[in-house]
């Protein structure tokens, strides 16, 4: 490599080389998403028919049936290790089939910091999923950075919502299992439209839903 | 054209292929990729590619004063992070020549060896999950969860714990904390039996982990590898008897140390660790004297120049911070030499040529966490 | 101590300079300073004396701009201890001008990773290093050395060792911890 200059002064004024995260996130997701229009990113195929009923019927079952595949990649992993444990019970909101593969879980529970050299494993991640699928940012890092968001990063992402479209922010650092489960019903409500339906647990500005013959 | 390449490929080694394994894999280590060479079930080359969680740590310790490094210390490792928190304020303490009350040392013993047990509690549940085994994990995280309520008490989080300041810790502990303790202690040696029941006279467990993963003294040395992988072979190395410091010298336990070297005899020496630690505590929690729990401590601490080095034992192996101090409170060098990182350099010597379940038992049982080797 | 009185008598015959300090106030008994030529031997020696390798790391100090030793302000710091005895060693090595410094690879093995994690922070290559590649920055980055500091913070060897004055304590003392 030769003599190599370690820092400013010289005559030339050379600058150091300093990543530029900004242009690298852009530069990974037009060459991820080439050919894609941005507004196109979001939307599935969408199915033929869509009948009122069954439209429905479909969200219910896709929200209470989400499985999780597992990117635990820091700290909040162990949370949501803890989550699916016996105490605090993920199976009884339907998420506790922790797929270790992308192709059969619809939900990514991004648990941890996204780093420049993990940034395109989780574009990939994220593009073999099929689609309808979610992204939940578990924990200050992925949501913002989290504590490694200072003047001096040169090497995380600011927060996992640059690189991939981010469905619920759990905040947290680590978030307590009981913050994820939050963001799992949050989720749910996001799909189906309603809270979970469980009238002590309703929300007062979500819609009650009603069915015949039962007065809550 | 096709029947020459056909013919030339029939004497290559068509059983040779390269396996990913990672950065995204079940087993719960963390982010790591390691390349695999395989002939057919064999494993020829395990090459381990890190760097999938470096958080600049370091550099973050060059442009802060030394109190807001704090956080760093237990997100580097999260699973047994209080340890952590412990070398990086006793080597700012013995930098600064600040001195801490006895009571606070106490309460710092007590932490460190509950986070401890928690630690091998969970290295227990995963490294049974990646043998294959479920029900496991599942009571280690519910004993482990009594330890995280226990602490959440005192220290106000469950995982990355910031418990510890110059010069003490951030509050005293109450009647509460020790009844606990002492309620958690009782059960969890009962549930030691059900785990040597349950796994340890396992036929299943034993034929997965004997005889494989042999670690020899002359390997320790060369690649620097600490902690229960260390006593597994045989050699008693333990900086809380070798190089004392806390009030460590006050307490009687015995350090567990294996014979062969192999994975079980890892597995047994982190077992009867976790009994030792329980002794640890109760005589603490006999002992613990009355007090301040913290010292006065400067608002801004100055380090003189000049570099320190302060070793502790966390649940790993051991964990050195190296400080150059040059006269602000702004450290000028902060190294921290991680335990795991030495225990995962030697994968490539200790994996060649076995079956690939064989290297997912030696990973297992080497007590990975990743985010400390990338710090 | 006499115990490693045998490891000092070989380690000065190698031509290293070696100085006993104050364990409880520095945290490691020897400070062994090196050249380029004598980091195999010493390496070699530590082995033979059963020491293992705790790290090696680098150290960016104020470079020297004399014409006679005109140094690149790089320095390898390595650390060892012992299973047996407690004693810790410290040595360190000036990086000469084209930032190459042999590596001990082949006799400890652990250091390939500590030696790549080097180059990836300070730019330091160790000859005959059989994989000298970036361990943890991505490949794009490999030029970027994060840890190398900026000219106006360096500051020279002396001023961050031991014999610098120590500031003056005496306004710190006033100062109470705050109740966090």
């Amino acid at each position: 490599m030769g003599q190599r200059s370690l820092y400013v002064e010289e005559k030339t004024n050379r600058p150091v080389i300093k990543p530029d995260l900004e242009s690298y996130t852009e530069r990974i997701k037009a060459e991820c998403y080439a050919g894609l229009s941005h507004d196109r990113m979001n939307l599935d195929a969408g199915p033929l028919l869509r009948l009122d009923l069954t439209d429905k019927l479909l969200k219910l079952c896709q929200a209470n049936s989400l499985w999780p595949m597992t990117f635990g990649i820091a700290c909040c992993a162990i949370e949501m290790m803890g989550t699916g444990m016996a105490r605090f019970d993920i199976s009884r909101y339907g998420a506790e089939v922790f797929r270790p593969s992308p192709r059969q879980s619809d939900l990514m529970i991004v648990a941890g910091t996204v780093n420049r050299k993990l940034a395109p494993v989780l574009l990939t991640l994220y593009e073999q999923m099929p689609s309808p699928k979610w992204v939940i940012a578990m924990g200050n890092c992925a949501i913002s950075g989290g504590p490694f968001n200072v003047k001096e990063n040169y090497n995380i992402i600011e927060g996992v919502d640059k690189l991939i479209p981010v469905d619920v922010y759990v905040p947290g650092c680590p978030p307590r299992p009981e913050g994820l489960l939050e963001g799992i019903l949050k989720l749910q409500e996001k799909i189906t439209g309603v809270r979970h339906p469980m009238p002590q647990n309703r929300h007062p500005d979500v819609p009650q839903r009603k069915v015949k013959g039962l007065e809550l | 054209m096709y029947p020459s390449i056909m013919r030339e490929s029939q004497f290559q080694e068509h059983n040779r292929f390269f396996l990913n394994m990672g950065p995204q894999h079940p087993s719960t280590h963390g982010v790591l990729l390691v390349v695999l060479e395989m002939d057919g079930e064999y494993v020829l080359d395990p090459q381990p590619i890190l760097g999938f969680i470096h958080r600049m740590h370091e550099k973050m310790g060059e442009s802060r004063p030394c109190q807001g490094f704090m956080p760093n210390t237990a997100r580097m490792d999260y699973v047994c992070a209080l340890p952590y928190n412990h070398g990086y304020v006793s080597l700012i303490e013995k930098k600064a020549g600040i001195e801490v009350p006895k009571r606070a040392e106490y309460i710092r013993v007590i932490t460190s060896e509950l986070n401890r047990v928690a630690s091998h509690l969970l290295w227990l549940g995963a490294y049974l999950l990646d043998l294959g085994a479920f029900t496991p994990i599942l009571y280690g995280f519910d004993d482990r969860e009594h330890i995280l309520d226990i602490l959440e008490d005192i220290t106000g989080s469950r995982l990355t714990y910031c418990y510890y300041r110059f010069g003490g810790v951030t509050q005293d502990i109450d009647d509460k904390f020790v009844d606990a303790t002492r309620v958690f202690i009782k059960r969890l040696r009962k549930r030691f039996d059900m785990y040597e029941k349950l796994v340890t006279k396992n036929i299943i467990f034993i034929k997965r982990t004997e005889n494989i993963g042999i670690i020899s003294r002359d390997m320790a040395i060369r690649y620097g590898i600490t902690g229960p992988n260390l006593r597994g072979s045989g050699i008693a190395y333990d900086i809380r008897k070798n190089e004392p410091y806390s009030v460590y010298p006050e307490f009687d336990f015995k350090v567990p140390v294996g014979q062969r070297g192999d994975c079980l005899d890892r597995y047994m020496v982190r077992v009867c660790e976790m009994e030792q630690s329980l002794r640890i505590i109760e005589q603490a929690l006999d002992m613990l004297p009355e007090g301040p729990v913290r010292s006065k401590v400067p608002k801004n601490i100055k380090l003189a120049p000049g570099d320190c080095n302060f070793a502790v034992e966390a649940a790993r192996g051991e964990l050195s911070y190296y400080l150059v101090g040059d006269g602000t409170s702004v450290p000028y060098r902060l190294k921290i030499r991680v335990p795991s990182y030495s225990n995962l350099s030697c994968l490539p010597e200790l994996g060649e040529g076995i079956l690939l379940p064989d290297l997912v038992s030696i990973m297992g049982s080497l007590d990975l966490v990743i985010p400390e080797i990338d710090r | 101590m006499e115990t490693y009185e045998n490891f000092n008598t070989h380690v000065r015959n190698l031509g290293g300079d070696v100085t006993e300090t104050d364990f409880d106030q520095r945290g490691y008994h020897l400070d062994v300073a090196l050249t380029v030529k004598t980091v195999r031997e010493f390496a070699q020696t530590a082995y033979d004396h059963g020491f293992y390798l705790v790290f090696v790391t680098g150290f960016h100090v104020l470079p020297e701009t004399g014409e006679e030793d005109k140094t690149s302000g790089l320095e390898v710091v390595y650390q060892f201890a012992t299973f047996d005895r407690l004693c810790r060693v410290k040595a360190r090595v000036s990086v000469p001008e084209d930032l190459t410094v042999p590596s001990i690879c082949h006799i400890y093995q652990g250091a390939n990773w500590h030696e790549r994690e080097t180059r990836d922070f300070y730019g330091i290559r160790f000859s005959d290093h059989p994989n000298l590649e970036p361990l943890l920055l991505c490949e794009e980055d490999k030029d970027y050395h994060p840890l190398l500091k900026e000219e106006k913070k360096l500051k020279s060897f002396e001023a961050v060792s031991w014999s610098a004055q120590r500031p003056d304590t005496a306004d710190m003392e006033n100062e109470t911890s705050p109740d966090v």
